[in-house]
């Protein structure tokens, strides 16, 4: 073996970084998925067996789930599903990176709105069009799920993103549970106050849950029911009238949160709420389970902040379908992952998870026992918007432009708050 | 003109033993060595080019094309990703003008509260020790434990901060809440995170002072403070060196503490480069958020040197 300087083995070395460059410059992307818009069906035969991964971010269903999974192994010998779970924010950040090759989520869920969009882009999804599983769905609550004639996705949950209401305290304060306008639902408020509580717990401190009671409150103030995507688009903007008055309604309930609101975050929001120190807890009904699991024995019912002066708005709730179930494209073991789907979505499965998990679900002919879900069940046949914040495809647009309704309950005037939100999404247009 | 040993043997070779000599002046030269021995860097330079220079090659390749992360598809910008964060991204400049701040913040707090820690427990007492090890205690915990313990803290609900406040009389306030205090009040969580870790670089240094100097400082009617301004502050300078370098890194990024403190993604008024980073490519901005990296690997670049030719901490020569 001849010997080599020490210059020679710094030109080696070299070469190998010019090689880790020229790897760099491989280009971004490098491969171009199956699927998409109009990717392949799931199959709809096929050996069910072996491993899967369900990937998702409901780690407060995870016990639910692995019953399920229990049922799905009996009936198929030798199947194993395993959870992958990550928190709701971490997922909704890195839910496509890591499902993408596969490497978990065989089968997996997304969030309605702008991660479906990027998943379906990303060509993530198989069409579930002609499964088994599509069959059970109520046809109506389905679109969310859909691109062009694909289905993508099956949205699971049904959930409403509106203010959950102590029903004994509302009693007790002699106040009107259905509020016909917003004068009545500032009365209501008033009532509360008087009779010693906290009206509004508002976890304005966190974002993702915090910005769900923007969902009611523009439901009825802006003029189309695509307002969030034409917000996006630049076609309606923070500073018109609509969106200004429905800021000044926000500035209308600052005193009747609690305290402090723009600094607490969602757990002590939910303890107010399960200690009967607030009326009012003004996330959403998937926060039930965890209001019971704090200890609340109350019966709780739902709340719609009525925007309109007299009374005839075009909605009297709000309402989301999500948790969108879906087979990856680039799984080894798509029969397996589509059987799992097909489970989860069989009537008698998905009652057990709505029951246990207390959402209800968009499977048709689920007997709905539990006592939370029995008595929300009226407001699956009312006139619900689908929850507008998530037509954003832009987070930070999204972001911006909930933030300016935390910045009028912090004291900013709703003319600043809404011209700082237009400022942004101005600069992503 | 220096000439190569190997080369010299070569040319004084007229027979077989002189060229047997040469080979073995060759085998002995310094500056030559068994070519076997360059082979077992290569693990470690094939971990380093595979994980760390390949991933910073490939952030200056993304950073001028609009690649979203996802597609097959995308387009070279040229420098369009560096104009726009500079030019038209408000929510770049603020969560810049936020990290500037907190490193400013935290750098200043950290380095006096932790020096002044040192010069309390310097000495090798028991009380001195236990006390050191409790202020070293927050260093081990993770900055996701760090989070929330001070969101419970700050929680203007049922948190300690407002709880102990209310015992005396006094009124709480939103902390985290209030977007112009928030800010300062991560800044004192990360002080109480890291401060522990610094005061040991400190003592360190502190007790590597020959004591002989303040002993001839006392004798010739030096004070106190002339103590510490002639003898300590000049010979901890290479620790002072260490704790702001590595506060300013740990300032810029401070990530996980403030995601964990303040949810993903942040308020604006919380916002750093990290976080703004992580919200760019959550926000499937490949592209740009490899654009905003190295900016951001820039400015922490900039930012140490400038601090250590301001503060004269490395003397010439070093």
């Amino acid at each position: 073996m001849s010997q080599i300087s020490r210059r020679q083995a710094v030109a080696i070395l070299g070469a190998l970084g010019f090689g880790a460059a020229a790897a760099a410059c491989a280009g971004p992307g490098g491969s171009t998925k199956p699927g998409g818009a109009s990717g392949p069906a799931a199959p709809s035969t096929g050996a069910v067996t072996g491993r899967i991964s369900f990937a998702h971010w409901r780690g407060e269903d995870k016990a639910v789930f692995d019953e399920l999974i229990k049922r799905f192994a009996a009936q198929h010998g030798g199947v194993e599903v395993a959870q992958d779970i990550s928190t709701s924010n971490d997922y909704n950040a890195q839910g496509l990176q890591k499902v993408r090759g596969a490497a978990i989520g065989d089968a997996f869920a997304t969030f309605r709105g702008a991660q479906f969009k990027n998943f379906t882009e990303a060509g993530i999804y198989t069409d579930l069009k002609d499964s088994k599983a599509v069959g059970n769905y109520q046809k109506g609550l389905l679109t969310a799920g859909q691109n062009g004639n694909n289905q993508l996705g099956l949205p699971y949950q049904v959930v409403f993103p509106m203010p959950m209401a102590n029903v004994d305290v509302f009693d007790k304060a002699g106040a009107e549970i259905a509020p016909k306008n917003w004068d009545a639902f500032l009365g209501m408020c008033e009532k509360l106050a008087s009779a010693g509580v906290i009206p509004i717990s508002w976890p304005g401190g966190d974002v993702g849950n915090g910005g769900q009671l923007f969902n009611c409150m523009i439901a009825n103030n802006a003029p189309v029911d695509d307002m969030c995507a034409q917000i996006e688009q630049g076609k309606l903007k923070c500073t018109d009238d609509w969106f200004i008055k429905m800021l000044n309604q926000y500035k209308d309930l600052k005193p009747y949160v609690q305290p402090n609101a723009t600094g607490t975050a969602v757990e002590p929001a939910q303890n107010l709420f399960s200690q009967g120190k607030a009326a009012m807890l003004a996330t959403g009904s998937y926060h039930i389970a965890a209001v019971r699991a704090l200890g609340a024995k109350f019966p709780m019912d739902l709340v719609f902040p009525n925007t309109t002066s007299d009374g005839n708005g075009k909605y009297e709730g709000a309402y989301n379908a999500t948790f969108i179930l879906g087979v990856n494209s680039a799984s080894k073991n798509q029969a397996t992952a589509a059987a799992w789907i097909d489970f989860l979505s069989e009537p008698e499965n998905a009652g057990y998870y709505a029951n246990q998990t207390a959402q209800h679900v968009s499977v048709d002919k689920v007997e709905y026992t539990n006592p939370d879900l029995k008595r929300l069940s009226p407001w699956l046949q009312k006139k619900t918007a689908l929850a507008a914040r998530f037509q954003f495809q832009n987070l930070d647009v999204r972001n911006a432009v909930e933030a300016s309704a935390t910045a009028v309950i912090s004291g900013t005037s709703p003319e600043q708050a809404a011209a700082a939100a237009q400022k942004i999404v101005d600069e992503r247009l | 003109m220096s000439i190569h040993p190997g080369t010299a043997a070569k040319r004084k070779a007229p027979d077989s033993q002189s060229s047997s000599d040469a080979a073995k002046v060759r085998r002995r030269s310094p500056t030559r060595v068994n070519p076997a021995l360059y082979l077992f860097p290569l693990p470690a330079v094939a971990v380093v080019a595979f994980f760390l220079v390949m991933p910073t090659l490939q952030a200056f390749q993304y950073a001028v094309t609009d690649w979203n992360g996802f597609s097959a598809a995308f387009n070279y910008v040229g420098l369009d990703n560096f104009i726009r964060a500079f030019t038209k991204d408000s929510l770049f400049t603020n969560a810049l003008t936020n990290n500037l701040k907190f490193v400013l913040l935290v750098v200043v707090a950290q380095t006096a509260f932790s020096l002044v820690l040192a010069l309390l427990l310097t000495r090798n007492s028991r009380g001195s020790i236990l006390l050191r090890a409790l202020f070293f205690f927050p260093t081990i915990l993770s900055s996701v434990s760090v989070a929330f313990i001070w969101k419970f803290i700050y929680d203007p609900n049922f948190g300690l901060a407002n709880s102990v406040l209310k015992t005396v009389g006094v009124d709480g306030g939103a902390y985290l809440g209030n977007d112009v205090q928030a800010l300062y009040w991560v800044a004192v969580t990360q002080v109480w995170f890291h401060s522990g870790q610094m005061m040991v670089v400190y003592i360190a240094g502190l007790q590597a002072i020959p004591k002989e100097l303040y002993e001839a400082a006392e004798m010739d009617g030096a004070n106190k403070w002339q103590r510490f301004k002639s003898i300590t502050w000049p010979f901890v300078a290479p620790a002072t060196s260490i704790v702001v370098a590595y506060t300013t890194v740990q300032s810029f990024k401070a990530f996980d503490l403030i995601l964990g403190i303040a949810g993903n993604p942040p308020k604006s008024a919380l916002d750093i480069l990290s976080t703004r980073i992580y919200s760019t490519f959550a926000n499937s901005e490949f592209g740009y958020a490899a654009a905003q990296s190295i900016i951001f690997m820039a400015m922490i670049a900039l930012v140490t040197w400038l601090q250590r030719r301001l503060l004269r901490l490395t003397p010439k020569g070093e």
